[in-house]
């Protein structure tokens, strides 16, 4: 982490004077104001709804659909300086048809830019040194090369204001770091960036100026280690705490406790036939948290979707509680579809979008458990209450909640139809403190209580720290110990297998 | 709703002529002389000296009902074909369901009409039937295209995870997702029915050369076009008119409502504010 000596601020690139946004009765910003300057990385931060995607897009010339703006957003420079977007998916507005190097190349040509222009960008964008990415498709880069291609399209349209929304979102540590490097040294060009993120570390490693909202209003602005010095506090209560009263008996962790998920020589393969992972073994008890790291595309998400019956491509044999469980979720009947559930990365897509949050939540304790719509509708207003999601809020389809809420009801699907084992795929990525430790708190308390055996895919070291009994790194498609690979420092014991 | 008017317009007329005509034509009157205006003729005559508005009130609903019939019965068979083909998840299956169809797509569908009908007089129902019939592999080759990409997204696998019934799955989920490209083919699908039942009336088949039929009549009246154009414009602005109101109707229906939701990314670098 820097410390003092922030940069001297250059001229101002873009503002944002009392920006108010409501729709309706909602108000969605509330006299937001902001200063993006060249050469500086300016941070908006707080938790999941409190506008920061809205006054981000506002930079953009976007607004929700029915929204009524007040307020000024200039851009210096007439006509105004373009504005470079890198959207928390990065891979959706990418052509999907052409290759990286035409997306490329059209774009330089529009812009008065030849091929010293598309070479200058993939340097500045750290692309250059990655092989044959002209000739790839966008699906066929990673999520970061998707971001930093992104990127590149943006210098070349020459953006001088660059709005890059959760960009560490499903990246590993180390890919975090490296793009927080990034981000300095495109400001140190002249670039004035603005970074929505939930992910401190990069605010503090990367941002000059945090702005942190709540409800719509700035409540704090100022460099990151003042905006930033929140109290400590643990992001969940302490992982095993006394053993709570349970109406099912406490299952202690460790040799106790019945093996629920077996898995053996598990080898799994992509369409085109290359090998994803390679003969993984792993065991499961009830009660207990498996942590799977591993940087991106080493194989962490196929895994946890082999488990789920999402990717039938596999060899191995995978046993819960002592039966062997069908590859494919087609073939699961209703009581092992119940026993093992997964939880989407992307809450979002993983919801009908024309449906109401909460009959989707219902819906499944409906199919899965026989429960009648009106029981059903009851239980998962109280779940998703307890997980910190207000049922009026859910009632709404998924375009009317935040991404932090729509991953609560996401887990709420999956947790209402009773699951043995969890399957959790980065589902702490992108959410704001609070909401993380509440989703935490709720899986410790599940484990704990109910047995729940959790398989945890994360990035995020301190939510790994405070669930994993257990932490297991995935690498090239195979699987290491803990012991050996523990990416975090914890003490742990080996996966068996 | 003024969206809506010129669409509107256009498809209310023939079609309310067509539903509603024959019960407004009233009794043949006595004949006149051919291809003549006015004496009490508020649209002339025909070749055979017929009353041309009586002819318009009866001879819409032949060709409107068998190519609505038609539309609809293509996709109703072909519809839950397609869905089942995008959703198995096993390439077997989807060639099994498939293939057929791309052979049958390769037969001109004027071409099985006309051969069908040289065997047997297919009748109203018949041919309605037959047309519909020859829509099925074009309708289940677009619609699977479609349902492919929807069938992979991340909603169906949890759809499928929470244990939803096939059902709601395909008609639920995948049917509402591609509902945009489904109503437009539709549409152009309603117009390529109207025309091949219309093609078929004027060459004969299924319907007697002295049919009240608008399609009939365009082709009986073409010889007397200069003399009287009323007997062939008119059923030919009908047809028309169906067609492009049905497809105005189904766009406006269908535009993307402006502005954007929350979450989806909206534009790529270089937005331009």
């Amino acid at each position: 982490m820097r410390t003092g000596g922030r940069r001297v601020s250059g001229p101002e690139l873009a503002a944002v004077d009392g920006l108010r946004v409501r729709i309706g009765p909602r108000v969605l910003v509330d006299g937001v104001s902001l200063r993006v300057r060249a050469g500086r990385v300016t941070a908006l931060v707080g938790p999941s709804g409190s506008g920061k995607t809205t006054t981000a897009l506002a930079l953009l010339g976007a607004y929700p659909e029915g929204a009524r703006v007040s307020g000024t957003v200039s851009l210096a420079g007439a006509g105004g300086a373009p504005v470079g977007h890198v959207p928390q998916h990065p891979g959706t507005v990418l052509n999907p048809v052409r290759r990286a190097g035409v997306l490329l190349r059209d774009l330089a040509r529009v812009h008065g830019g030849g091929p010293e222009a598309v070479r200058r960008a993939l340097h500045d964008t750290e692309l250059s040194e990655v092989e044959g990415l002209l000739r790839r498709y966008p699906h066929q880069l990673s999520g970061g090369q998707q971001q930093r291609l992104v990127l590149a399209q943006a210098l070349l349209t020459g953006a001088r204001v660059i709005v890059a929304d959760e960009p560490t979102t499903g990246q590993d540590p180390a890919a975090a770091r490296r793009l927080a490097a990034l981000f300095r040294r495109l400001a140190a060009r002249g670039t004035g960036l603005l970074l929505l993120s939930h992910d401190l570390d990069l605010v503090r490693e990367s941002a000059d100026e945090v702005v942190l909202l709540a409800d719509g209003r700035a409540v704090r602005v100022g460099p990151p280690d003042e905006v930033l010095r929140v109290p400590a506090r643990p992001v969940v209560p302490p992982a095993r705490s006394a053993p709570a009263p349970a109406p099912v008996p406490a299952p202690t962790s460790g040799a106790a406790a019945p093996v629920r998920l077996d898995v053996t020589g598990l080898t799994a393969r992509h369409p085109g036939g290359a090998v994803v992972l390679h003969e993984v073994g792993l065991s499961l008890r009830a009660g207990e948290c498996l942590a799977l790291t591993g940087r991106t595309g080493s194989g962490k998400t196929t895994l946890g979707r082999c488990l789920a019956g999402l990717h039938p491509r596999h060899e191995g044999t995978v046993l819960l509680d002592g039966e062997p469980l069908p590859r494919s979720v087609r073939q699961r009947g209703r009581r092992r579809l119940a026993a093992v559930q997964y939880v989407f990365q992307d809450a979002r897509s993983a919801f009908a979008d024309h449906r109401p949050v909460i009959d989707q939540v219902a819906r499944a304790a409906v199919r899965l458990r026989g429960r009648t719509p009106s029981e059903a509708g009851a239980e998962s207003a109280a779940l998703l209450a307890a997980l910190g999601l207000d049922p009026a809020k859910a009632a709404r389809p998924p375009a009317g909640l935040s991404g932090g809420e729509l991953q609560r009801a996401s887990l709420a699907r999956a947790l209402i139809v009773g699951p043995a084992v969890l399957v959790c795929d980065e589902i702490t990525a992108g959410l704001d403190a609070d909401t993380r430790a509440s989703i935490l708190a709720h899986l410790a308390d599940r484990r704990d209580r109910a047995g729940l055996a959790l398989l945890f895919v994360s990035h995020d070291p301190a939510a790994v720290d405070a669930l994993a009994d257990r932490v297991a790194t995935l690498a090239d498609g195979r699987l290491h110990p803990a012991s050996t690979a523990h990416p975090f420092g914890r003490q742990d014991t080996a996966p068996p297998g | 709703m003024r969206r809506y008017a010129l669409g509107l317009g256009l498809v209310a007329v023939p079609l309310l002529l067509a539903l509603g005509g024959p019960l407004l034509a009233g009794g043949p009157g006595p004949r006149g002389v051919s291809f003549t205006a006015g004496a009490g003729h508020w649209l002339g005559t025909d070749f055979a000296g017929r009353d041309v508005l009586r002819q318009v009130l009866l001879g819409g609903r032949p060709v409107v009902l068998v190519a609505v019939a038609a539309t609809v019965l293509g996709y109703a068979l072909a519809l839950p074909l397609a869905l089942a083909a995008s959703l198995t998840g096993r390439t077997w299956v989807e060639e099994l369901l498939l293939r057929p169809l791309d052979v049958l797509i390769a037969v001109p569908a004027l071409l099985l009409v006309l051969l069908v009908a040289t065997a047997a007089e297919p009748g109203p129902v018949g041919l309605a039937v037959l047309v519909g019939l020859t829509a099925v592999p074009d309708i289940a080759r677009v619609a699977h295209a479609a349902a492919v990409a929807a069938a992979s997204r991340p909603v169906v696998e949890a759809l499928r995870l929470h244990g939803e019934s096939w059902w709601r799955i395909a008609f639920g989920q995948v049917a509402r997702t591609i509902r945009r490209t489904l109503a437009a083919d539709a549409g152009t699908r309603l117009v390529g029915a109207l025309y091949l039942v219309a093609t078929a009336a004027f060459l004969g088949v299924g319907v007697r050369p002295d049919t009240a039929d608008w399609a009939v009549m365009v082709d009986r009246n073409r010889a007397g076009l200069f003399l009287q154009p009323w007997a062939v414009v008119v059923p030919a602005l009908l047809v028309a008119g169906l067609s492009t109101g049905t497809n105005l109707l189904f766009d406006t229906a269908l535009a993307r409502p402006r502005g954007r939701g929350p979450g989806a990314g909206r534009c790529g670098p270089g937005a331009a504010a």
